[in-house]
């Protein structure tokens, strides 16, 4: 059978809500911040090791591995919540790849749940054990997480590439026309890119500890040294791994197969010249401008990133005639209403409030007692709860009833 | 209609994927409830602490806000991701099915799910760091939306066993698919299962406050244990409603083979619960831990995994809105969406002219392949709900034939009941004769060397090892 052909009888025939264009942008914004929290995860997680293991009692060292251990446990709950969302539009428009390459290593599939559940357990008994005169070899349970991370990230990266290799799938599934119902083994890496994508956990890590230095600058609990300490090693770490992170971006560009004609395409070098820029700014200007702009200029870099990756993604598919823009669109207005809304009510005003009340709280030593503006802003949460919840229902209950009684 | 968009099969000998996705899903649910019915807790505990001016009742909303950042916030955000994924191996058009129709519902709940885990974080690490009216706020706002969480979930998962009726096949529309019949009924249920689990898990917490004064104990046990009466007697309660919201086939796999095995344990987990709340709020220091954990254990497991079983299973055929059978076969035209019912073109031309992931070899039946062929086919037709070796815990076909070698009687099933769709709780599954006559001639062929041979099961796992 032609592949193609396979491509688009697998689609779901119920069609999709909205314009295939709204969820391919969802897809692509949403992934930034889920691979930014990914790198600032994996970066914190290995300095955090690093530290455990080079401090002595007392120093900015420990204090050091402490707070990256923090920030790790953190990052992980929140990659694994921000990486929902562009899995969920990436099954939107390109569910035949997607299911899959999840089938044909379904048991990996499986074991990403578990290894990460183990791992991030792990790391959480590092965690609760990482305090001042910590024993070494506590060290273990960290280097376990952030291994089993690292295997997690593999899974996700080996599901993603075989997504875009649908010639190969039969190959995979019946070897020598003998079926292989088992899922149990990784079809294809591409090492590159792998490497190339977990290579950036350095350079967010140094943009990390530059934002973080500037972040506490204002708590006398933190002395400067310690602060001055985390900016010069952020500083450092940052302009190497962007450059580390762009000679493997090299390797990734020249990997593509020809007839993509993706080696030359300007969106990839883009990208290693936004990697470079980078470097060049922050080893320029790093250290005069505020922490934080570095780390935004950071997400910029992701945002090309991921735009390349959907870039690639699409030159992968064209020989198979798969476009995400001839996907049979039901328009349903009313549940497309109800997420926007959501998004800009809920994530605004109650995600604002959260996060306004912890940067702020985080910033003050001893007990913060909120300003006007955010003591408003959290009675706007609980209220824009309230009327959500209250429309739920209310719309809810009309359409119920009507369906109810036309039965 | 040349190809039928199916996906390739994955099959877990022995328990199938369908236990794979039990498994994963009563981890999920029973720290998923207790999150939503904690985020209560806590909001009612501290409106208290706040109105009485009982900040000591912090405590214990800041050691039970820890215990969730692992068990819910790890483990039950894990899992939560695990179930799509179990859904996605085992059904993934059933899967691809639910995602068109709700992706926006769901992209909803994300938002709420995103905010909810920034908002644990708040909520633990700001207690006595930001001002006491502030955190209340954040409390409820929390509370608010871990319970939107619920809501969203609830309606998608609901329409997997039915619409209700015939708008949703009509129209297409998510408002009718999501505000299906027993949308309600199923909020009520699990509403009050989450503030029994809530009062279940905070009394374990409570047990391991030892450190803390007696009056502190007392006073959490007598709030939480109330709330966990009440939000039992709502579970009960809707629980009977759901079951006038179900559809035929869900009645009669419940009466057939559901109740008989599964009611005397729910009646005891009803006693148990009860009996174990009431006894708390009647002598609150006796809660210790060796009280607390094996009854969460025991309502978690013996309580959570029946009944996560029952929905499952009371669904079958179908996986989702009653148009999609477990075998990833679309059962009916839903004209609404443009969805064509694919069971005639299938008895007409067949799996092997349709799958586009038959080895060719094996797209004709032969002699020398007619076993491996039904083995395949099997597996497609009917490994979403069964197991393929004789003796295998997971409904096993062979032993349904009560180890039949008969093919003719194996393939009368198949072209009696089966094509006419005459078991309310199985798919109607109509294949030409070829392709019957190859599922008969494995399933015979995996009873004969049963017969023949040593151990059922050890025969049948080497079989499967190396037909696998």
């Amino acid at each position: 059978m032609d592949i193609g052909t396979v491509l688009h009888a697998m689609r779901d025939p119920a069609g999709i809500p909205s314009h295939p264009v709204i969820f391919q942008v969802l897809m692509i914004v949403t992934w930034i911040f889920h691979i930014a929290f990914v790198h600032m995860t994996l970066g914190t997680a290995a300095f955090a090791i690093y530290a455990f293991y080079k401090r002595a009692p007392g120093t900015h060292w420990e204090q050091l591995s402490m707070a990256m251990t923090k920030a790790a446990k953190v990052g992980v709950s929140l990659l694994i919540v921000l990486g929902v969302a562009p899995l969920l539009f990436t099954q939107v428009i390109y569910d035949p790849q997607w299911y899959t390459a999840s089938v044909l290593s379904a048991r990996w599939l499986i074991a990403f749940i578990f290894t990460l559940i183990i791992g991030y357990c792990s790391w959480f008994v590092f965690y609760y054990s990482n305090h001042e005169g910590a024993k070494k070899r506590l060290g273990v349970f960290a280097l376990v997480g952030l291994g089993l991370f690292l295997l997690d990230g593999l899974i996700m990266h080996v599901l993603a590439y075989q997504s875009l290799l649908p010639d190969q799938w039969m190959n995979w599934y019946a070897p020598g026309g003998v079926v292989d119902s088992r899922g149990a083994t990784l079809h294809a890496i591409q090492w590159p890119r792998y490497l190339f994508i977990i290579s950036l956990s350095l350079p967010a890590l140094g943009l990390y500890l530059m934002a973080y230095a500037d972040y506490f600058r204002g708590r006398p609990d933190r002395a400067p040294e310690y602060l001055a300490l985390a900016r010069s090693l952020g500083h450092r770490l940052a302009v190497r791994g962007l450059v580390i992170s762009f000679v493997l971006l090299l390797a990734w560009q020249f990997v593509h197969p020809a007839s993509t004609r993706l080696s030359w395409h300007p969106m990839g070098w883009a990208l290693g010249a936004s990697l470079l820029a980078l470097a060049w700014w922050v080893q320029r200007r790093g250290l005069q401008v505020h922490g934080y702009l570095p780390m935004l200029a950071g997400l910029g870099v992701l945002g090309v990133l991921a735009v390349w990756r959907e870039l690639i993604r699409i030159r992968y598919m064209l020989p198979f005639g798969y476009d995400i823009t001839d996907y049979t669109v039901h328009a349903d207005w009313p549940s497309m209403v109800l997420f926007f809304s959501t998004f800009i009510g809920v994530g605004g005003l109650v995600g604002g409030f959260f996060l306004t009340t912890i940067y702020r709280a985080g910033r003050v030593q001893g007990l913060y007692t909120a300003e006007r503006g955010v003591a408003r802003l959290g009675t706007a949460a609980v209220a824009v709860l309230g009327v959500w919840i209250t429309v739920f229902f209310a719309y809810g209950i009309t359409i119920w009833m009507r369906n109810a009684f036309t039965l | 209609m040349d190809i039928i968009g199916f996906y390739p099969t994955f099959y877990m000998p022995w328990i199938g994927s369908a236990w794979v996705m039990g498994i994963i899903g009563v981890i999920h649910v029973v720290a998923s409830h207790t999150s939503v019915g904690a985020s209560f807790l806590f909001a009612l505990l501290e409106t208290k602490a706040y109105r009485e001016n009982k900040p000591e009742l912090m405590d214990f909303i800041k050691r039970y806000g820890k215990f969730l950042l692992v068990f819910s916030y790890i483990v039950g955000s894990v899992t939560g991701v695990g179930i799509w994924y179990a859904i996605t191996i085992a059904s993934p058009r059933g899967t691809a099915g639910l995602i068109h129709s709700f992706v926006w519902v769901w992209a909803a709940e994300w938002v709420y799910f995103t905010v909810e885990v920034i908002g644990v974080y708040a909520l633990v690490y700001l207690i006595g760091k930001i001002d006491a009216r502030t955190h209340l706020k954040l409390t409820w706002a929390f509370a608010l939306a871990s319970w939107a969480t619920m809501l969203l979930i609830v309606g998608i998962i609901s329409f997997m066993m039915w619409p209700g009726n015939d708008a949703w096949y009509q129209t297409g529309s998510t408002n009718d698919a999501f505000y299906n019949i027993n949308f309600f009924a199923h909020l009520g249920v699990r509403t009050g299962s989450m503030l029994v689990m809530a009062a279940i898990v905070g009394l374990m917490v409570v047990a391991g406050m030892k450190d803390k004064p007696e009056a502190l104990r007392k006073s959490v046990v007598r709030t939480i244990t109330p709330m966990g009466l009440i939000g039992g007697a709502v579970a009960v309660i809707m629980f009977f409603y759901y079951l006038q919201t179900l559809p035929h086939n869900a009645l009669v796999m419940l009466d057939s083979h559901l109740l008989p095995r599964y009611a005397w344990g729910m009646i005891a987990v009803v006693a148990v619960t009860v009996a174990y709340l009431v006894f708390a709020w009647c002598r609150p220091l006796w809660v210790t831990t060796w009280v607390a954990v094996p009854l969460f254990l025991f309502i978690g497991i013996v309580g959570v995994w029946p009944e996560e079983r029952m929905r499952e299973s009371m669904r079958k055929p179908y996986v989702a809105g009653q148009y999609i059978y477990g075998n990833q076969v679309i059962a009916r035209d839903v004209p609404g969406k443009g969805i064509q019912g694919e069971v005639d073109v299938i008895a007409e031309k067949g799996l092997l002219k349709l799958h586009p992931f038959i080895p060719d070899r094996l797209r004709t039946v032969t002699p020398e392949n007619q076993i491996e062929v039904g083995r395949v086919l099997a597996k497609i037709s009917c490994a979403n709900c069964h197991a393929l070796e004789p003796g295998a815990p997971l409904r096993n076909i062979p032993d349904k034939f009560y180890g039949s070698t008969d093919k003719d009687l194996i393939a009368a099933f198949i072209n009696g009941p089966l094509k006419h769709g005459a078991v309310t709780y199985m798919p109607r599954i109509d294949l030409p004769a070829e392709e019957v006559e190859a599922i008969a001639a494995f399933l015979a062929d995996a009873n004969a060397r049963r017969a023949a041979g040593p151990p059922p099961s050890t025969v049948s796992a080497q079989a499967g090892v190396k037909q696998e």
